[in-house]
């Protein structure tokens, strides 16, 4: 039997295994072997399931047993048990995320030798892992939620990792609080979608879809509350005080996590009600969630003063943009020329800047981290100089933030002018926004890169040295993932963005996998 | 389809093109570089930073323009938009508790009317 079969399943199992036996590896140096190895592990899963998605098309997993379908007496047929249904757009995201997380972890294990309790650490990081794959790839919307609950469980403990700090703390207490709630908000959500179906599968609902009102209530219940997850302004609140109070690994894996709930959002609006929504409202929603965070998050970044808050508004602002291209293919997607001719591409310019925006970001984050780990200050007003002690940070600094900015020919230029060009169809402020969005960008990582990199010599970094061979490697590795995307950007569209992008539109198909009809 | 262009539906773009512009580029800014005089005496006044004429501070911190200090004119010309965005980034949780339930509201509105 073919045992890549069994990679939706594995995908979950690998990480599990890896935090439940985690709190075992008291010793060091097995601890940092287990670490690797299973992350590593978990990013192959993550690819050859990449892969057989491209090959074969949607892939459909049961947990316990072959037969999904339970017949009632009437005749009708219901999706039961646990199913994985794992399409491009899920699959490509299951990528991204494991990608980063595979960073994260190498450049997590030296920062863990000046701590204790690292194999707690170790074990809450695959939790997280595990919640944040399991968002991207289950066809349930109740195992959506327990997988929401899993990693955002993981995320309280990871954020207040430095627990002799009360400003972490704090941090992870806020995003506890108004997590709780939004977890609430999409449990009740279900609870309705369920009362009104009798079944809990994506596909199975989106087949019986008859927007109501109880279903526009559910709507508007995931959306808030996903809205809120993945940061978008005014529900934003969250993000600096929890990304800059993180351990910079976790920082930028957080960037890929909040990106499952901007999946969830993606997920729920295109394949659970798609084209049941009878109203634009929905679209235009994500578009101002869209322009909102893109603008306001910018302008609170310059004038940050602290190089992981600046990067957290950043990361809000970022995701502006790929609201911005989706909600964009959303309003298009009942009317199939607007799709062909803008809907589609702003729609592929929102994916593509997902996956950039976690390279970058997470690389951004990791030499936040370095900066740290070197100097033992994020200040920006003390920081300075430190290109002549850290030159291979400096350059993976350049190169993140030459692609945040959209600077041409880096990654971060191409899903942007994909968003630049189908947005101004819809309307040209839409585009005006985004591009000052953009200047203030590079004007806020200019900030950053002239007052820590650049400028005089300080004397309290003299002997300020460059980080550590395993932190490099795993900042190396978002560096490698940030010049293929940039260098390869047609590959990049054909084979990754594109079909994710066709995935998510294509509702029939999402339904036909599971229910065997589409729509 | 062309190696590296990405056609956007409304026109084209060709990274391997930028590529080449900046390798010109960067070929010119080595040649300038190389036209410079290399007869300097390292470790005489010909090579020390001028300073107004005064000599220079041992530690970079005291020549330094502070991070907080940069996009003054800017932050100064939007301060009272700055201060309303302030005032709302209050740090406290029952605020943003508030800004959740009030947005939901709002969406709840708009997608059920």
């Amino acid at each position: 039997m073919n045992w890549q079969i069994h990679l939706p399943a594995l995908l979950i199992a690998v990480p599990l295994l890896g935090a439940f036996a985690a709190p075992a590896f008291a010793n060091r140096r097995l601890r940092d072997v287990w670490f690797t190895v299973m992350i590593a592990a978990t990013t192959v899963i993550a690819f050859l399931l990449w892969r057989r998605v491209g090959a074969e098309g949607i892939v459909v997993y049961v947990m316990g047993g072959e037969n999904w379908h339970l017949t009632l007496p009437s005749g009708m047929r219901l999706p039961i048990r646990i199913i994985m249904e794992v399409d491009a757009f899920s699959a490509f995201m299951a990528l991204s995320g494991s990608i980063v997380s595979f960073a994260g972890a190498i450049f997590s294990l030296r920062f863990l030798d000046r701590t204790t309790g690292g194999e707690k650490f170790v074990a809450l990081y695959f939790l997280l892992t595990a919640g944040m794959l399991g968002m991207e790839t289950t066809g349930d919307l109740f195992n959506f939620f327990v997988f929401l609950e899993i990693a955002s469980v993981a995320s309280y403990g990871l954020i207040a990792f430095w627990r002799n700090t009360p400003e972490a703390i704090e941090a992870s207490f806020k995003y506890m609080l108004l997590s709780t709630i939004a977890a609430l908000m999409v449990l009740i959500g279900v609870g309705i979608l369920y009362g009104r179906y009798g079944a809990l599968n994506m596909a199975a609902i989106a087949k019986s879809m008859q927007l109501g009102l109880p279903e526009k209530v559910a709507l508007a219940l995931f959306v808030a509350a996903l809205a809120m997850k993945c940061g978008a302004v005014p529900l934003h609140m969250w993000v600096p005080d929890a990304y800059s109070q993180a351990p910079a690994g976790i920082s930028c894996f957080l960037v890929s996590v909040s990106q499952a709930s901007l999946y969830g959002l993606f997920r729920i609006s295109f394949s659970v009600y798609g084209r049941a929504l009878d109203t634009p409202a929905v679209a235009w929603i994500i578009i101002v969630f869209g322009i909102l965070s893109m603008f306001i998050a910018v302008v609170m970044a310059v004038i940050q003063k602290e190089v992981k808050r600046l990067m957290a508004y950043h990361a809000v602002s970022q995701t502006g943009y790929m609201l911005l291209g989706v909600g964009v293919g959303l309003l298009a997607l009942a009317h199939p020329q607007a799709m062909s001719e803008y809907g589609f591409t702003a729609m592929q310019g929102g994916i593509f800047h997902i996956i950039n925006h976690a390279m970058y970001k997470g690389l951004l984050f990791l030499t936040a981290g370095s900066i740290f780990y070197a100097s033992g200050t994020l200040d920006l007003n003390r920081l300075g100089g430190l290109a002549r002690n850290m030159p291979y940070t400096t350059v993976m600094f350049v190169v993140s933030a030459a692609a945040i900015a959209g600077l041409p020919p880096v990654n971060g230029f191409v899903s942007k002018l994909l968003v630049y060009e189908s947005s101004f169809a819809v309307h040209p402020i839409l585009t005006v926004m985004a591009l000052v969005t953009s200047i203030l960008t590079l004007a806020s990582f200019v900030k950053v890169f002239q007052s820590a990199f650049l400028g005089p010599a300080r004397a309290r970094f003299s002997e300020v040295r460059e980080v550590p061979r395993s932190m490099l490697v795993g900042m190396t590795v978002l560096l490698v993932a940030i010049l293929w995307l940039s260098f390869m950007p047609t590959w990049s569209l054909s084979r990754l963005v594109g079909p994710a992008a066709q995935a998510l539109v294509d509702q029939a198909g999402y339904i036909e996998a599971v229910m065997g009809s589409g729509l | 389809m062309m190696l590296g262009t990405v056609q956007s539906g409304f026109g084209y773009w060709n990274v391997y093109a930028w590529i080449i512009f900046f390798a010109l580029a960067a070929a010119l800014v080595f040649y300038f570089r190389s036209a410079g005089r290399s007869d300097y005496k390292a470790g005489t006044y010909q090579d020390e930073i001028f300073y107004g004429g005064n000599p220079v501070p041992k530690d970079g911190d005291e020549i330094a323009v502070p991070a907080s200090s940069a996009y003054w004119g800017f932050t100064e010309a939007l301060s009272p938009f700055y201060k309303l965005l302030l005032s709302l980034h209050t740090g406290i949780a029952s605020d943003y508790v508030g800004y959740l339930v009030v947005t939901t509201a709002l969406i709840s509105a708009l997608i059920v009317l």
